[in-house]
């Protein structure tokens, strides 16, 4: 078969990128090496994720608050079992989903490790061990990443696990420790600190979810005790351990100190993500990576003239809606287009409970740049929406210039802050100031009003309601 | 009452005149005489003055074309009332003024001056005080710069300096530059009422650091024509360019047919090596005015250029003879600008078509001579003139050429300095020019361009010689100055040139 555009992986870029192709009227085939489509995100990350969050989130809910709230009900139970059987429908809904769109778009797809013959050639290797060969005049590379393991204790998929396996236990762990505090061992943790476990969070760096605003992690690392975590920042694992039914994790303070040893049945590695090239054949069309990722021009053109690379598989964040932008970047660009991906506005999450989301500039960054700016913060406490719904934890940061009063950074902790930051969003890409979202009307009451108050606290420091 | 101020008759057959510029705002308190507005016609433009002291109320919109005898504004004298109180209680203020650094709370309001006649923007081209700074009054606060000159910006009351307009930011004559938070008791003219404030505000409103932002949907639409941001006027809130903006935005060059759907490598032609960046910079208003001009003479005047030689050698032995003592006696050295710049005076004496400048449909004859000499100067060409100079002596002319280009240099040429010259010389050959076509002055009538001086062979009474050579080109008026008159013109600066004498004998 001839194809205009080859997409070889299904993930939120790839699907995403294959869907804007063929709506640009490009006959376009996509290779997904599993049996379903929506490659980590749909699959084994966020849906999933999602999915067990919520889950647990109701569970905690029961077991905690609904007294408070009137609602009497003998002691709740964990059905782990139902737990990850509704998971696997919400996902096999969604990989349904994508098969859909697939069809819809006369998108073919072909089931197989994708691997390079030449830059116009892709054979299809199927778990059957059939092989299919295709031709096509461009590729976009979209094979995204997988777990990193740490390099003294490789995943063994049953006590040393990544967050893949973490979707699918069987049991509820006694002790689960976790090995990276950032976005995926949050939420993991959550999960099985909710349903019970014992959580033990170990960080290199000096604080939860390093990459984003220091105070994000500092009220993470607030609520995370609040939920029974128990958090180690500055640590350095030294070693894993499996033996039978027991995992031994050992770690030492980076700046000195006692040495600590923790037992636990369960633990996630959840260090970071590695670009994900094996058996792609790269080297068949004089492509090497340079620490795993697919060197890209800032068209995200590799060095071969016809192929593209998008998502994980590149440099910058490892966000699923990081890899939409420049699937559809990519596709628009092979239209004669000229599209965009503002980068430093694409938004980050965390789906904790209260969760973190935050865009642009954390004030670090602004430090470090020497930039003039100004913060406005307001409490989720002093909010009446968060009062009726008793999430009164967190609270919205606003970041602006000191002179235009540009808003630079939004940071959210707090319930339904993964929805509210898309309007952050919004105001940043048309450079709105922080008095230009102060006096836009919201809506009374809901959480979006501690955003116009965090507005009003940095225009000019005079908040109503606090 | 308000008085009324109607267009009045300005020429036997003009019937209507265009409001160019209201110089003043509505609500202003205006001075009797005081210079409210200018009014174009298609001859001329004129300058219209209140009748009257009161407040300004303007009926027709600049940019309207009103005929003879309308109503364009009114003027009410009973507001000046308050106003003229304003002031002279602002006036009281300096005896009791005890305490010097607190402010008055009064704000004056710095706005761009008249400069001059046709002047009708200005950029900043420097704040040599920051904002916030304490100035006082008088101090030069800023360095502006206009199509004709650089002028220093007085504070015009002593207080807190808040910077309104930015540097390399162009103004219209009234735009607001600055304020001045008035911290003694210096007088707040009265001419800041709240309605100039409330204009200032609207001005302001649609100028911001976001002005001509593109929103993502703009982008990419804009990437696609080929169109830079800069170029587009944004419509949105603080000048954003919105959507609809860049749908109508118009390439300046017709934009790359859009490549089909499934062109098979359409974005492969992207990278080749090498930079391919452009920069798009604001012309400054002297750039933007040589441009209008330029084009305007070619346009509106029938211009064609007569070509000559000199031979350079009588001058430049003389020059050589005499040059030490010159400088000596002098203390200036003896150049050729002199030479040229007495030839020419008197070959204008005696072609006075050629001296003369077209008005409407009258010529104007000039029974004196100031010639624009043309200096280039970091900032673009500028043409200071020497006034009289078919009176002054060799060293007179020389003096005044150094002064002139050396003020022309420091950008210290005053408008004065630079207008009304009737004839105009320019010497391409200082960088190296070995024959061009100089283009006129306006309203002038001819220019003469000079050129490098080569050594050349010539044939002198039968012979070959070598002599230092330089061509003469003269561009004239066609519509004003004859073929004949041109030629012999040149002709006759030639022959003075290659004979001195004839300068002192004037033959």
């Amino acid at each position: 078969m001839q194809y205009n555009v080859t997409v070889i992986g299904s993930g939120p870029g790839g699907y995403v990128a294959a869907i804007r192709c063929a709506q640009l009227g490009m006959k376009t085939a996509i290779i997904e090496k599993y049996d379903t489509l929506g490659g980590t995100c749909l699959n084994v990350g966020c849906i999933p994720s999602k999915a067990l969050l919520d889950s647990s989130e109701h569970f905690l809910n029961a077991k905690e608050h609904f007294a408070e709230h009137g609602i009497d009900i003998p002691a709740p139970k964990v059905n782990i079992g139902q737990m990850i059987k509704r998971k696997s429908a919400v996902v096999k809904a969604n990989v349904d989903g994508i098969a859909f769109l697939m069809k819809k778009n006369k998108i073919d797809v072909f089931h197989g490790i994708g691997s390079f013959v030449d830059k116009n050639t892709i054979e299809i290797k199927s778990k059957d061990g059939k092989v299919t060969t295709i031709t096509t005049e461009k590729v976009i590379i979209a094979t995204g990443s997988k777990p990193t393991p740490l390099p003294f204790a490789a995943f063994d998929g049953k006590r040393i696990i990544s967050s893949t396996e973490a979707l699918e236990l069987k049991e509820v762990p006694k002790h689960f420790i976790v090995i990276g505090g950032g976005v995926i061992g949050m939420e993991l943790g959550s999960v099985y600190a909710r349903l019970g476990s014992k959580v033990t969070v170990i960080e290199f760096l000096d604080g939860l979810i390093p990459t984003m605003d220091g105070t994000m992690g500092k009220e993470l690392l607030k609520v995370a005790k609040k939920l029974g975590m128990e958090v180690f920042v500055g640590h350095k694992v030294t070693a894993l351990e499996s033996k039978g039914n027991e995992v031994t994790v050992k770690a030492e303070p980076k700046n000195g100190g006692p040495a600590l040893e923790f037992n636990g049945d369960y633990c996630l590695v959840s260090i970071g993500r590695r670009p994900y090239t094996d058996g792609l054949g790269l080297d068949k069309i004089g492509i090497e990576t340079v620490k795993g990722q697919v060197p890209v021009n800032e068209h995200l053109k590799t060095k071969v003239d016809n192929i593209w690379a998008i998502g994980d598989v590149v440099r910058g964040a490892m966000l699923a809606h990081k890899a939409e932008e420049e699937g559809v970047f990519v596709a628009e660009q092979m239209a004669g287009q000229k599209p965009h991906v503002n980068y430093l506005l694409i938004p980050g999450v965390v789906y904790t409970w209260p969760e973190v989301a935050s865009v642009g500039y954390t004030e670090e960054q602004l430090k470090e740049q020497g930039k003039q700016y100004k913060t406005g913060s307001f409490p989720y406490k002093a909010l009446g929406r968060a009062r009726a719904s008793m999430d009164t934890d967190g609270l919205v940061k606003v970041l602006a210039d000191k002179q235009t009063d540009e808003i630079l950074g939004v940071h959210i902790i707090g319930a339904r802050a993964a929805d509210m930051i898309a309007a952050a969003v919004t105001a940043m890409e048309f450079r709105a100031s922080a008095e230009d979202v102060a006096r836009m009307s919201h809506a009374h009451p809901t959480y979006m009003e501690a955003v116009k108050e965090a507005c009003l606290a940095a225009t000019a420091n005079r908040p109503i309601h606090l | 009452m308000a008085i009324q101020i109607k267009v009045p008759a300005v020429g036997e057959s003009i019937t209507e005149v265009t409001i160019a510029n209201w110089l003043k705002k509505d609500g202003d308190v205006v001075k009797l005489d005081e210079i409210i507005a200018e009014l174009e016609s298609d001859k001329a433009t004129f300058e219209l003055t209140a009748t009257s002291e009161g407040v300004l109320k303007i009926l027709k919109p600049q940019g309207s074309t009103v005929p003879i005898g309308e109503l364009l504004c009114e003027i009410d004298p009973s507001g000046q009332a308050p106003s003229q109180a304003a002031s002279n209680a602002a006036v009281k203020q300096p005896v009791a003024a005890a305490a010097p650094a607190k402010t008055t709370g009064g704000i004056k309001e710095m706005k761009v001056p008249t400069v001059g006649e046709s002047i009708t923007e200005v950029t900043i081209s420097s704040w040599l005080k920051k904002d916030g700074d304490l100035v006082k009054l008088d101090e030069i606060i800023a360095e502006v710069e206009s199509d004709k000159a650089t002028f220093e910006l007085p504070a015009e009351a002593t207080g807190i300096l808040r910077i309104v307009a930015k540097e390399k930011e162009s103004l219209p004559i009234g735009g607001l530059i600055c304020k001045i938070e008035v911290t003694d008791g210096t007088a707040v003219s009265a001419s800041t009422p709240a309605s100039a404030a409330s204009g200032v505000a609207a001005v302001s409103g649609d100028k911001s650091y976001a002005s001509g932002h593109p929103s993502p949907a703009a982008a990419k639409i804009l990437d696609e024509k080929g169109v830079a941001a800069a170029q587009v006027q944004g419509s949105g809130v603080g000048g954003r360019i919105t959507k609809e903006d860049a749908q109508k935005a118009q390439a300046g060059q017709a934009p790359k047919p859009a490549e089909s759907k499934t062109a098979p490598s359409a974005a492969s032609v992207i990278s080749a090596g090498g930079t391919r960046n452009t920069r798009n910079e604001k012309m400054t208003s002297l750039r933007r005015t040589i441009a209008k001009r330029l084009v305007a003479v070619k346009n509106e005047t029938a211009m064609l250029t007569t070509f000559n030689e000199v031979d350079m050698k009588p001058i430049m032995d003389l020059r050589s003879k005499y040059k030490e003592q010159f400088k000596e006696k002098f203390g200036v050295g003896l150049g050729f600008m002199s030479f040229f710049t007495k030839a020419v005076c008197v070959a204008l004496k005696e072609f006075p078509a050629v001296n003369a400048s077209v008005n409407g449909d009258e010529i104007v004859y000039h029974d004196y001579c100031d010639i624009s000499i043309a200096v280039s100067t970091p900032r673009g060409l500028v043409v200071p003139v020497i006034r009289n100079a078919e009176m002054l002596s060799f060293n007179q002319i020389e003096s005044e050429v150094v002064r002139l280009a050396g003020r022309g240099r420091d950008g210290k040429l005053s408008i004065d300095e630079m207008t009304g010259g009737t004839f105009s010389i320019t010497n391409g050959g200082v960088f190296g020019s070995m024959l061009s076509t100089p283009i006129l002055n306006p309203p002038q009538s001819a220019i003469l361009g000079m050129h490098n001086i080569v050594e050349r062979p010539v044939a002198k009474n039968g012979e070959v010689v070598i002599r230092p050579i330089m061509y003469l080109a003269l561009s004239y008026d066609h519509r004003i100055v004859d073929g004949r008159e041109s030629v012999s013109f040149l002709v006759r600066v030639k022959e003075m040139l290659e004979d001195p004498g004839r300068l002192i004998l004037g033959v």
